[in-house]
């Protein structure tokens, strides 16, 4: 990803342990970490924040509560990474403890009640299948890839998280289920009902 | 066979289905066109999800740093500071229901009477440097908390307190104070009867407090009266509006009031604020005084020094047995010896006019008399006052060092709480006027001391840090640093400080923005506390 292009133009002279650090591969850098190096933090901040940001944007329904989440997400790593055992990629490791961070955030916002509460018509979904084709499966261009982000951003809550959880953050549905506090069955209805839903307001879009 | 419905096709598609089941529906694709064409679909559908997300908005190209103060904090945070304001203005009406302030009416700023008088002593404590006074207390509790610091650090260990870990320490702290042998005693009038003997340290609360018999421990009163007539054998220590001794106390008094009146005898010495202070033609100090009041009056004998920190008018015309230093006098007040005053010492005054003292020509003085006329000089032009303040900056540096080598996360954190703007304000402002009265009401209890104790210790602690983190964000405001790291953020601290220091010698501003300073950096350590306490979040 092009991190690596946006921290070499980044406005601070750069030391020679930092500079020595955007070398190393991303294991050794995260050994350091572990160790509390401040300059491997670092450098796992410039090649990540983005990537974080964007999830917890995805989330989370205003610039500055995202802001408020990376930062914190950033600011434990220093205690969290010592957890990593590296039995998955840090990546979807780190964006696992983003989104971990944004619902809790949102379980805050409403006083501790869960996020998606199951209702009851329950993981069947009784659908006729569509003979047209899905207006998704033909988008190409970029202003079509941001509409359907704003397609996204504007999907009600119980659609967007898991959604973006499992297209973004690339968990599994156990993961997110466990994320969610809910079971797997419910999670892939949801994630069904979220396409559904999701091609809907495209296509009333390109109508 | 029959078609898959299109969720299985979906789940499929995801690479969730069990192995089992994929198979199957594998093999299905193989005989059914149209599945498989669906299932294309959906495959592309992904696609175009996943690399539509990945793109990410526009927004998120920008890195992201510290979160800038916004003007969009007005709505949600006015209800936040209304919220605060309910919350105290419950708690007093809890206070009321304990009938608490019927002694403490003249503490409780939200009665007429308290507030008069809040606003008097307000007014003249900072006419007469009080906040330096402040200040200077915060200083030497930093420089402690430093000190404590560096002996961690110097201890070789990486340091950090967890909750859990913090949580213990409390507890521990708490145990390790000395238990007294306490009687406490409450109510609306507490009295010690003259035939009456509390062999113990004696607490006591109540509107007035009256001692006619003998207590051989210390007395320790919040009351609007307090009165001694009889003996008193310990310390008598007392936060009241009146404190009246005509009987004795054999060891020392500390006193926060407004008018203590000495006819009695006192084996020690007075240690005190107050407004007034008098110690009458029938008393006799066992040593000396050391005070900050308004007017005082001293018409009975002193046997050692009398030092005035600050004060208003000083009558003089009984007798001190060494020196008699007074500064700080202030402008149209004046120090007065009359015929029958005497100084076995040197007599030392800080005046701002020759004309403020009059020694009556019967006076006697055994030893020099210093009396200096203070010009109001300009501090900026004297090269000492560019010392202290690089002194002050130097060990606010260090002192946000050791605070970020101990708890780096907290630290940055409540940095970044700062620029929420009205919540910390708002918060703030809470703490620093509700945090002396919880440590007031807490000290009446009796397991409420070391509590208040320690309260007042973090609360001193906190004022002087508050300007660390508001520094810190004012800095990173600024320089805008894309990391996170240490160096960025006592560089910001630097820069943050240094203009701080520099707004703050504005006249009348300079307060305001102190005090506004205080209040942000206050609430936000009251926020990130309240954060800190909640669990944190696993992987």
């Amino acid at each position: 990803m092009d991190a690596e292009s946006y921290s070499a133009k980044g406005p601070q002279p750069r030391d020679g342990k930092a500079k020595q650090m955007e070398e190393l591969d991303l294991e050794s850098v995260i050994g350091r970490a572990r160790g509390h190096d401040v300059a491997a933090l670092e450098q796992i901040y410039r090649r990540y924040v983005r990537r974080v940001f964007g999830l917890c944007r995805y989330m989370l329904d205003s610039r500055e509560s995202a802001e408020d989440a990376t930062s914190e997400v950033f600011l434990k790593l220093q205690r969290s990474i010592e957890s990593y055992d590296g039995s998955i990629p840090f990546p979807r490791w780190l964006l696992r403890v983003a989104g971990n961070q944004c619902i809790d955030a949102l379980r805050r916002q409403r006083r501790g009640r869960q996020v998606i509460v199951e209702v009851e018509e329950g993981a069947t979904v009784v659908e006729a299948r569509s003979a047209e084709p899905s207006p998704l499966g033909a988008v190409m261009s970029k202003e079509e890839r941001a509409q359907v982000r704003d397609a996204i951003a504007r999907l009600p809550e119980n659609y967007r998280l898991p959604l973006v959880l499992r297209y973004y953050s690339e968990l599994s549905y156990d993961e997110i289920a466990q994320q969610l506090d809910l079971q797997r069955n419910y999670v892939a209805a949801l994630i069904f009902r979220a396409k559904q839903e999701l091609r809907r307001k495209l296509a009333h879009r390109s109508k | 066979m029959e078609c898959y419905s299109e969720q299985t096709c979906t789940i499929f598609v995801d690479g969730e289905l069990t192995v089992d089941e994929a198979r199957r529906l594998r093999d299905h694709l193989a005989r059914c066109q149209r599945c498989r064409k669906l299932v294309d679909a959906l495959r592309a559908e992904n696609r175009v999800l996943g690399e539509s997300l990945h793109e990410l908005p526009e927004e998120a190209a920008g890195p992201v740093g510290f979160p800038r103060l916004r003007l969009s904090w007005v709505w949600g945070d006015l209800a936040a500071l209304a919220a605060v304001l309910a919350l105290v203005s419950i708690f007093f009406a809890w206070v009321d229901k304990l009938r608490i302030p019927e002694a403490l009416e003249w503490l409780n700023p939200f009665s007429a009477n308290g507030l008069t008088n809040l606003i008097f002593n307000l007014s003249y404590n900072f006419a007469h440097g009080g906040t330096v006074m402040l200040a200077d207390y915060a200083a030497v509790v930093g420089a402690l908390f430093a000190v404590l610091g560096g002996g961690a650090l110097l201890l070789g260990r990486r340091w950090r307190l967890h909750p859990p870990g913090l949580h213990l320490l409390v507890v521990l702290l708490a145990l390790s104070l000395p238990s007294f042998a306490l009687e406490r005693r409450h109510g609306e009038f507490v009295t010690v009867a003259a035939n009456e003997t509390v062999d113990d340290t004696l607490l006591a609360a109540g509107n007035t407090v009256r001692v006619e018999g003998v207590i051989n421990g210390d007395l320790l009163a919040f009351a609007r009266t307090v009165e001694v007539r009889g003996t008193v054998k310990g310390d008598l220590i007392s936060i009241a509006k009146k404190t009246v001794v005509t009987g004795s106390v054999e060891g020392r008094i500390y006193t926060f009031t407004q008018s203590l009146d000495l006819s009695g005898q006192l084996g020690h010495s007075i240690y005190g604020f107050a407004q007034s202070l008098r110690v009458d033609d029938r008393s006799r100090v066992g040593e000396g005084i050391v005070a900050a009041a308004g007017d005082v009056s001293l018409e009975g004998e002193v046997k050692r020094s009398v030092d005035m920190l600050l004060s208003g008018n000083v009558d003089v015309s009984g007798s001190i047995g060494r020196d008699l230093s007074v500064s700080g006098v202030s402008p149209g007040r004046s120090l007065m010896l009359t015929n029958t005053a005497r100084v076995g010492g040197n007599l030392s005054a800080r005046v701002r006019q020759l004309k403020d003292v009059h020694i009556a020509d019967g006076a006697t003085i055994a030893g020099k008399r210093d009396i200096q006329v203070q010009v109001r000089k300009s501090h900026f032009t004297r090269p000492r006052f560019y010392f202290h303040q690089a002194v002050w900056l130097a060990s606010a540096m260090l002192v946000g060092w050791l605070g970020l080598a101990l708890f780096p996360g907290f630290f940055q954190a409540t940095t970044q709480a700062v620029g929420s703007g009205w919540r910390s304000l708002g918060l703030g402002v809470g703490v620093l006027a509700g945090v002396p009265l919880v440590m007031v009401v807490a000290a009446i209890t009796l397991v409420g001391i070391p509590v208040s104790l320690m309260l007042l210790a973090l609360y001193l602690a906190a004022i002087y840090l508050a300007k660390i983190w508001v520094g810190a964000f004012l800095g990173r405001m600024l320089l805008k640093p894309s990391g996170v790291t240490k160096r960025d953020w006592m560089l910001g601290l630097f820069v943050g400080l240094l203009i701080l220091t520099i707004v703050g010698f504005i006249p009348y501003l300079g307060g305001l923005v102190r005090l506004g300073m205080v209040c942000l950096g206050l609430g936000a350590f009251a926020w990130q506390l309240y954060r800190a306490s909640r669990p944190t979040i696993a992987a």
